[in-house]
């Protein structure tokens, strides 16, 4: 009888068990479902949108092709190989990093400054001054640059003008047409567009830092400049770290607009960033492949200077903290 | 209420994944229906029925879809409208689609890559040229088609073309609609009013250039972000020139064949570049600026002359200021008592290999190369036509009619127009620049074309 009792509290037991195991199961596939739903179509955009177009373009990257033939000849990696020897991808690539770095210098100095001035230095147009800062951030890139070939063209622009206020004789230096180091003079274009955003950015940060540290401080007999050594930079760095990573990926890969714009690669391929070089040859060259390879160069460049630029800027987090 | 409110969830989450397969599902069957077999064979099974109801003269009748291609940049799209209504009206049972616009070349290359392109083609503009689209097997061969083939008024295509089409190889893939030539432009009205002579050869030129700087102007613009302007206007005329007037070292440097560059005239040629550059009258601005900013200069007097082509007045007509009278020579490299040579630069029409209506576009071809159409051209674009004809009692501005003289006097040497290899021109556009900027001289202008020469030509 006791036997027959016991059985019946295990099989009871069992039961339970397995019941609240499927109630668990449901549970957990609800979870999973929901999580699911937002994964899948995120995913499903993501691989036709990006994950598809640069598998295609690492296997055009592997062909002698036109872009508008039927006609595709396997070559391997040679369009790889004709790249190292390929002065202009060089020039182009040296290019892409000294605007990366002075982009980041630049946007980065400028854009703090007007941050902490809109926000610590309480005065009464603030508002609309971020307004005006930011006014850059909404106009085209295509704007911009014909906006600032108006500023350089040595002709009939307001740079050599204003400039010729000073001089005996009128002032005719072709800003975009020295015959090395015109890549310098689309670097000021490229750090007025982009400085807003960032302000902004960095804006948010600073109006999220408690007022009793700056109150605390400054009982403590701390200025300006201390405040922001020792408050306002140790906690705005997550967000300076986000805006020069996204200053350099952007840069890297957009940065051929305003070269298509302003110089067209030109004079005599000096201005020449990867991007324009890679329009170049698969559009009016018709090397499609050696353009889908420069591409494929491109994503290397990103991902690599990603990965050093994290580890570089968290090395930096560790000592502030 | 539990498994509603599962069955809603379960719903909803249905709904969210399902949406976004069900757009690329309908997108895709879009994409698919776009060249469905019914449609792309609809007008070669309506030319069949066509031929079989011929009309009485003996013309076929067109029916089916057409659709032609045109860029429009600086002739407009006036001529292109009306020669397409005027080929509707005499075939009414033509479904004519146009496909026209300034970045029309770009905006149809995914069909041209996909293998379903236009039937009919305006070769002109960026990002398309003709011996890239024959290297890419794209275009008609015509050879033997318009060796007889008669246009609307029964005369031969080939008798009534002032510049033979182009041949690749002995190959006909494409015709010249329109004869335009390459040349210097300057503004009779201010020369008359400066009493500055018009420059007729080189040295003429360079005096004439003297004096317009010593008047405070400077002399020569030209756009140095698209340098291939100075190259078809002063360089190749005088290389040519230098060549004794012969033609055929263009067509050997188009056909990448590397003795062609290092001949001594490429050299006399770019030479005359850098005195242009050392006598300080080609304007500083030139190489940063684009073709309408150096046009906008030249027409507000801040230059005297500009390389340039004949659709430079209908390019900028709302900028021209009033008594401004264009003045025109296509070249001023020869010396004195020298042919003039005018370098043409002609925009041609093809008809695609993967046309679904060859007929119609046949027919269209036929159209278009009367003498009728080309009155037509030269009236509402501004530019010759490449048909032969007195153009001089028609409506069509004195430029045009200045530079139709020029290209059928006896002491002109025309250069029919000529693709080189895209590297190679790219190679030449930035050798320029270089040299006007003095950072190469001519010899290492020679030496860096060469070597992209050698290798298109492999």
């Amino acid at each position: 009888m006791t036997r027959i009792y016991s059985s019946v509290i295990l099989l009871k037991l069992f039961w339970k068990g397995r019941f609240n195991r499927m109630k668990l199961g449901t549970t957990k596939w609800q979870r999973n479902l929901f999580i699911a739903t937002f994964i899948l179509p995120t995913f499903l955009f993501f691989c036709v949108f990006t994950i598809y177009p640069v598998a295609q373009a690492m296997y055009y990257s592997l062909f002698d092709w036109s872009g508008s033939s039927d006609n595709k000849k396997f070559i391997g990696l040679d369009n790889f190989k004709e790249m190292i020897h390929d002065p202009i991808v060089w020039n182009a690539m040296g290019n892409d990093y000294f605007l990366v770095i002075g982009k980041i210098i630049g946007i980065m100095i400028l854009a703090t400054f007007f941050a902490i001035a809109l926000t610590r230095f309480r005065f009464k147009l603030s508002n609309f001054f971020r307004s005006i800062f930011f006014i850059p951030n909404v106009i085209s890139v295509v704007v911009i640059g014909v906006l600032w070939n108006f500023i350089y063209n040595p002709q009939i622009g307001f740079l050599n003008s204003f400039l010729s206020l000073f001089t005996k004789d009128k002032v005719d230096i072709t800003w975009l047409g020295f015959t090395n180091h015109t890549i310098w003079m689309l670097l000021p274009p490229a750090i007025w567009a982009g400085i807003g955003f960032y302000m902004i950015l960095l804006i948010a940060a600073i109006q999220s830092i408690p007022e009793s540290y700056y109150e605390a401080s400054g009982l403590e007999g701390a200025g300006q400049w201390t405040q922001f050594r020792y408050i306002t930079l140790p906690l705005i760095w997550e967000q300076m770290k986000v805006s020069i990573l996204n200053i350099m990926m952007t840069t890297l890969n957009g940065s051929f607009v305003i070269v298509l714009i302003m110089t067209n690669g030109g004079p005599d391929n000096s201005t020449q960033v990867m991007g324009s070089y890679l329009y170049q040859m698969a559009f009016s060259q018709y090397h499609f492949g050696y353009g889908a390879a420069i591409g494929v160069l491109i994503l290397i460049a990103s991902l690599i200077t990603t990965v050093i630029m994290q580890k570089l800027m968290h090395q930096e987090t560790i000592e502030v903290s | 209420m539990v498994s509603k409110t599962r069955l809603a969830a379960l719903g909803i989450a249905a709904l969210l994944a399902v949406a976004p397969l069900a757009g690329c599902g309908s997108s895709k069957d879009e994409a698919t229906k776009q060249p469905e077999p019914a449609k792309s064979e609809e007008p070669a099974k309506t030319t069949d029925e066509g031929t079989k109801t011929a009309t009485d003269d003996g013309a076929k009748k067109l029916t089916g879809d057409f659709e032609i291609q045109y860029f429009v940049g600086g002739y407009g799209d006036k001529w292109w409208k009306k020669v397409i209504a005027d080929f509707q009206a005499a075939n009414p049972d033509l479904k004519i689609k146009e496909s026209g616009g300034p970045k029309i070349n770009d905006q149809m290359k995914p069909r041209w890559v996909g293998g379903n392109p236009p039937d009919f083609v305006y070769i002109d503009g960026p990002n398309l040229n003709d011996r890239q689209m024959v290297e890419d097997g794209q275009l008609e061969d015509l050879t033997d088609w318009l060796k007889d083939a008669k246009n609307i008024d029964g005369e031969k295509i080939t008798d009534i073309l002032a510049q033979p089409a182009q041949e690749f190889d002995g190959k006909v893939f494409d015709i010249p609609l329109v004869l335009n030539s390459w040349g210097v432009f300057w503004d009779k009205a201010l020369f008359q009013e400066k009493g500055w002579e018009e420059p007729t050869d080189w040295q003429s030129f360079l005096a004439v250039s003297d004096k317009i700087k010593a008047a405070g102007t400077t002399p020569f613009i030209h756009t140095g972000k698209y340098p291939y302007y100075i190259n078809g206007a002063i360089l190749y005329p005088a290389i040519v020139s230098a060549n004794n007037n012969d033609i055929s070292i263009l067509q050997d440097m188009a056909a990448s064949k590397v003795e062609a560059f290092q001949q001594p005239a490429v050299l006399t040629a770019l030479k005359k570049i850098v005195e242009l550059r050392d006598k300080g009258f080609i304007d500083k601005a030139s190489i940063q600026i684009n073709h309408t900013d150096s046009q906008m200069l030249f027409l507000q007097h801040k230059d005297a002359f500009i390389p340039n082509g004949l659709w430079l007045p209908n390019e900028m007509a709302k900028d021209i200021p009033g008594g401004f009278s264009f003045g025109f020579i296509p070249s001023v490299t020869q010396d004195a008592g020298g042919k003039v040579v005018a370098n043409t630069s002609t925009a041609n029409v093809a008809i695609a290999k993967n046309a679904k209506n060859k007929d119609a576009a046949k027919a269209f071809l036929q159209f278009v190369f009367s003498k009728a159409q080309a009155s037509q051209w030269a009236e509402l674009s501004g530019a010759p036509s490449n048909i032969k004809g007195d153009i001089s009692a028609s409506n069509a501005p004195s430029h045009v009619k200045d530079a139709a003289k020029y290209l059928t006097d006896a002491n002109t040497v025309v250069v029919p127009a000529i693709t080189f290899n895209a590297d190679v021109d790219k190679a030449m556009q930035d050798a320029t620049d270089a040299l006007t900027i003095s950072k190469i001289t001519p010899e290492q202008w020679v030496e860096r074309v060469v070597e992209v020469a050698k290798k298109a030509a492999k």
